[in-house]
C-alpha cells in the first residue's frame, strides 16, 4: 500500500510532463520536450497577482485541492494484482466523490478572485460539470455491474476474459466526456475557455497559475488511469508486467483525450446543457440497461 | 533558484497583444511565430504589445491594462504612437527583437498602485447598497436583483463596462453591459471597434478568430462538425461556412443594442466574431452618429 | 489512532458547522457546511460504513455546490464577496440551537447505546445493498420516483417554454376542430377580481 502510494507520487510528475508534451505536439510551436519545462519555470518566476477583496484562503488553496483530488482519484487505481494505494471496497464511489469535489474546487477557483470573468467561468462550469458527472456515474455503475462490486480491484479482475470496452462499447466514449470536463479541455472547457480570456484563471499568474496547469495535467493522468482501469482492463495483459500495461493504456487514453479536446468544438453552454441532458444522459441509461441485460444470469 | 532561471531563459515570452487601428492582421501573423506566445489575459503576460494606433480616448483604459500585467513588465508600441512614456516604439515589420528586449525590461508603474476609491462599504454591515445588495458604493457596481428577461425570475443583474481591449471582443469595442449570470440584459456601445482595413476582413483571419473562441484550430474545422456546434438560425453557421470556403461575408449586423440582449456571453461573443470587423464598425458608428 | 482521528474529525465537523453562522458570504457558508459533512462522512468511514461515508461526501459536494450556485445566481455581486450578515432572528435561533444541542446530547449520553462490533472482513457494502434493495426496496423506489416526478412537474410548470408555446404569448392549446375554441379548461374570468378584492 505504501509502496503503491510512493510509486504514484514518483510517477505523477513525469506523466504530467508527458501530458504537457502531448498538448504541444502538432501546435507548430516546436520544443516539444523541453518547452513545457521552460514555460513552467518562467511562470514560477513571475509574481502572483492580487485582486480587490478576494477570498484569500480559497484562492490560495484551490489549485492545491485540485491536485490533491487528482492524487486521491489516482490512488484507487490498482497498479498490479494486489498493489493499490487505497484498497477500499468502494473505490468507484471514492472516484465519484473526487469528480464531485473537482466541480467544487473549480468553482472556488473562479469565485475567489472576486472578478466577473472568472466568476462567469466558474458557474458556467458548474452547470455543465454536474450533468457530466452524473453521466459518468451511470457509466461507472455499468463497469461495476459485471464485477458485482464497487471495488476497483474487482472491476479489473472481472475483465480477465473480456475488457469492458468491448462488453460496453458506449461506456468509454461517454466516460471520455467526463474526462474532458474534469480536466477543463476542449469541448467541455467552460471554466477556462478563450471566450472568457482564461475564465477561472484569468486573474491568476505566477506560481498559482503554474500549479493550476500542473493540477489540470495531473487530473488528466488520473482520469486516463481510471478509464484504462475501468474499461481497458487496467494492469491486465500478456507478456509485459502489469504496471507497464497500465502505463501504456494510460498514455493511449491521455493522447486520445488531448486529441478529442482539439477535434471537437465547444458549443455555447446552453446548447451543451441540452445536449448533455437530452442526448448523452439517455445514452448512458441505455448503456447501463444493456449491461444489465448482459449480466442477467 | 539559479537553475530555474537558466531553464526559464529559453521559455516563450507571453505577450498580451492590443490590436489598434490596422493592428488585427499583424497580430494574427504573430500567432505562429516561435519564441513568443499570445495570451488571453494580461495577468498571464510579461510583455504588453500595442499593435496599431490607439486613439487618445482610450489612454486610461490602456494604462489600466498596463497596470494589470504583473511586474516586472515591458511594453512595445508596434507601428503605434506611444500614449504614455513606457517601453519602446518600433516601426518595422518585425516586433520580435523589441519584444525580446521588453521581456528583460521592467517598466515602472504608469498609474499609482492604489485603488481608484478606497474600499469601504455603506450600510449597517458594510455591504454597500440597499438591503444586502445593489448600489454603486465608491464606484464599484454591485449586483441587485431584477426581473430575468427570459422567465421573469428575480435574479441578480450586474452592470459593468467590458472592453475596449478584451481579447474575445473585436478590438476597440467597449460595451456597457448588464448581465444576469452570463445572459446579456442590456447593451450600450461606448466606443466602436477600430478601423481594420481590408486585411482585417480576410476570410482565414476571421474564421481563425471565431474558431479560437470555439476552442479548435482551422484544421479541425475542416471536418464541418464545427458548424453543427453553432446555434441554428443565427446566421453564424452560414457566415463561418463562407469564411471556411474562403468567401467573404457582406451581411450587415443588426445594431448591437438590439441583437445582443437575451444572448448568453459565449453566444454573444461568437455572434460578434461572426461579422467582419468593418461591418461591425460601420453599424456602431451609424448608431453613434444618430 | 482511530480515536485521535475521530476526535480530530469531530472537532473539524463542529468547528466548520459553527463557522457556517459566522462567515459573511453565502458561498463560504455553503462550503463550510460541506466541510462539516465531509468530516461526518469520514467518521462514518471510521465506523466501518465506507459506502455511507463516501456517498455522504459525494452527495454533499453536489448538494452544496448547487446551493452555492443558486446563491450566486441570486446574489452575484462580483463574486458574492460583498460583506453581509447571514443570520436572522438571533434570540430564537440561539434558543433553538441550545435546545436542540442539549436534547441530542442528552439522548446520546443517557440512552443505552448498543455495542456491536462489526466483525473483521464483514461484507458491509453488500449487506447494505441487500437491506436497501431487499425489504426497503418498495419504499425507496416509491420515494425516488415520486421525487423525480415532482421535480420534472415543477420544471414543466415553471418553464417559460410551455407545452403550447411561450407562456407570455398565452400558451393556449390548439382547438379540437381546425380554428375552433382552444381545448382544455377555460381560465376563470373572475379569479383576478376576487384576488384583487381579497387583497384589501
Amino acid at each position: 500500500m505504501i509502496a503503491a502510494a510512493l510509486t504514484l507520487l514518483l510517477a505523477l510528475p513525469p506523466l504530467v510532463w508527458v501530458a504537457a508534451m502531448f498538448d504541444r505536439i502538432g501546435t507548430g510551436r516546436g520544443a516539444v520536450l523541453i518547452g513545457p519545462l521552460q514555460n513552467g519555470a518562467a511562470l514560477l518566476l513571475r509574481p502572483n497577482t492580487a485582486t480587490e477583496a478576494p477570498d484569500r484562503l480559497n484562492r490560495l488553496l484551490a489549485p492545491g485541492w485540485y491536485l490533491a483530488l487528482a492524487l486521491v482519484g489516482l490512488s484507487v487505481v490498482p497498479l498490479a494484482p494486489g498493489v493499490v494505494a487505497s484498497d477500499i471496497s468502494t473505490g468507484l464511489v471514492l472516484w465519484g466523490a473526487c469528480e464531485a469535489l473537482t466541480v467544487v474546487v473549480v468553482f472556488l477557483h473562479g469565485w475567489s478572485p472576486n472578478a466577473p470573468l472568472p466568476l462567469i467561468g466558474a458557474y458556467r462550469y458548474v452547470a455543465i460539470g454536474l450533468p457530466a458527472m452524473l453521466l459518468s456515474m451511470f457509466v461507472l455503475i455499468g463497469a461495476a455491474l459485471p464485477a458485482q462490486s464497487l471495488s476497483v480491484v474487482e472491476v479489473v479482475e472481472a475483465q480477465r476474459e473480456i475488457w469492458n470496452v468491448i462488453r460496453q462499447p458506449l461506456g468509454l466514449p461517454l466516460f471520455m466526456a467526463l474526462g474532458l470536463a474534469i480536466t477543463l479541455r476542449g469541448p467541455f472547457d467552460y471554466a477556462d475557455g478563450a471566450e472568457l480570456a482564461g475564465g477561472t484563471s484569468a486573474e491568476e499568474s505566477g506560481p498559482a497559475l503554474a500549479l493550476w496547469h500542473f493540477a489540470r495535467a495531473a487530473m488528466l493522468v488520473a482520469f486516463s488511469a481510471m478509464a484504462a482501469t475501468a474499461f481497458l482492463g487496467g494492469h491486465l495483459g500478456p507478456v509485459l508486467p502489469g504496471p507497464v500495461w497500465l502505463l501504456l493504456k494510460t498514455l493511449v487514453l491521455m493522447a486520445l483525450s488531448v486529441a478529442a479536446g482539439r477535434f471537437f468544438a465547444r458549443m455555447p453552454p446552453a446548447r451543451m446543457l441540452t445536449f448533455l441532458w437530452v442526448v448523452l444522459l439517455p445514452l448512458s441509461f441505455a448503456s447501463l440497461a444493456l449491461v444489465g441485460v448482459e449480466v442477467l444470469p | 533558484m539559479n537553475w530555474l532561471s537558466a531553464l526559464a531563459r529559453g521559455a516563450e515570452i507571453p505577450v498580451f497583444a492590443v490590436a489598434g487601428a490596422q493592428g488585427l492582421a499583424p497580430v494574427e501573423g504573430l500567432r505562429r511565430r516561435p519564441g513568443l506566445r499570445l495570451v488571453d489575459s494580461p495577468r498571464h503576460a510579461r510583455v504588453l504589445l500595442v499593435a496599431g494606433a490607439v486613439d487618445a480616448a482610450h489612454k486610461t483604459a490602456l494604462e489600466r491594462l498596463h497596470a494589470q500585467l504583473p511586474p516586472p513588465r515591458g511594453t512595445v508600441w508596434w507601428q503605434a504612437a506611444p500614449l504614455f512614456a513606457r517601453g519602446e516604439a518600433v516601426a518595422g515589420n518585425d516586433p520580435l527583437p523589441a519584444i525580446r528586449a521588453a521581456a528583460e525590461a521592467s517598466d515602472p508603474d504608469q498609474r499609482p498602485d492604489v485603488p481608484p476609491h478606497p474600499w469601504q462599504g455603506m450600510g449597517p454591515h458594510g455591504q454597500g447598497g440597499r438591503g444586502m445588495m445593489g448600489g454603486n458604493p465608491y464606484g464599484r457596481p454591485m449586483a441587485m436583483t431584477a426581473e430575468d428577461i427570459r422567465d421573469g425570475l428575480e435574479l441578480d443583474a450586474y452592470s459593468a463596462r467590458f472592453g475596449p481591449f478584451l481579447p474575445m471582443l473585436p478590438p476597440g469595442l467597449a460595451l456597457d453591459l448588464t448581465l444576469q449570470g452570463d445572459v446579456i440584459v442590456s447593451v450600450t456601445v461606448v466606443s466602436p471597434p477600430f478601423e481594420q482595413g481590408v486585411q482585417g476582413d480576410a476570410p482565414d483571419l476571421c474564421a481563425a478568430r471565431m474558431l479560437r473562441l470555439m476552442g479548435i484550430g482551422p484544421r479541425a474545422a475542416r471536418a464541418r462538425g464545427a458548424l453543427m456546434v453553432l446555434p441554428k438560425g443565427s446566421g453564424m453557421r452560414r457566415r463561418l461556412a463562407a469564411w471556411l470556403r474562403g468567401g467573404t461575408v457582406a451581411e450587415t449586423p443588426e445594431p448591437l443594442s438590439e441583437a445582443l440582449p437575451g444572448l448568453e456571453w459565449a453566444e454573444a461573443v461568437l455572434w460578434l466574431a461572426s461579422f467582419p470587423p468593418s461591418q461591425l464598425r460601420a453599424v456602431c458608428m451609424e448608431r453613434q452618429a444618430a | 489512532m482511530t480515536d485521535a482521528l475521530f476526535l480530530a474529525l469531530s472537532t473539524l465537523a463542529i468547528w466548520s458547522g459553527w463557522r457556517v453562522f459566522r462567515v459573511d458570504s453565502m458561498v463560504r457558508a455553503s462550503f463550510q457546511l460541506m466541510v462539516s459533512f465531509i468530516a461526518v462522512g469520514l467518521i462514518a468511514v471510521l465506523l466501518a460504513a465506507p459506502y455511507i461515508g463516501i456517498a455522504t461526501i459525494f452527495m454533499m459536494a453536489v448538494e452544496m455546490m448547487v446551493m452555492a450556485l443558486f446563491m450566486v445566481m441570486f446574489m452575484m455581486n462580483p463574486a458574492g464577496l460583498n460583506p453581509m450578515v447571514m443570520v436572522h432572528q438571533h434570540r430564537f435561533s440561539i434558543a433553538a440551537g441550545v435546545v436542540a444541542f442539549s436534547g441530542l446530547s442528552a439522548a446520546v449520553l443517557l440512552s443505552d447505546l448498543p455495542v456491536q462490533r462489526v466483525p473483521e472482513g464483514a461484507d458491509v457494502v453488500r449487506d447494505l445493498g441487500h437491506e436497501l434493495l431487499g425489504p426497503s426496496m418498495l419504499i425507496f423506489e416509491t420515494a425516488g420516483v415520486t421525487l423525480l416526478a415532482t421535480m420534472i412537474g415543477a420544471v414543466v410548470l415553471s418553464a417559460h417554454s410551455g407545452r403550447y408555446g411561450a407562456s407570455d404569448a398565452g400558451s393556449l392549446p390548439p382547438g379540437l376542430t381546425p380554428g375552433g375554441e382552444p381545448a382544455g379548461r377555460k381560465p376563470d374570468e373572475s379569479a383576478g377580481h376576487h384576488h384583487h378584492h381579497g387583497g384589501h
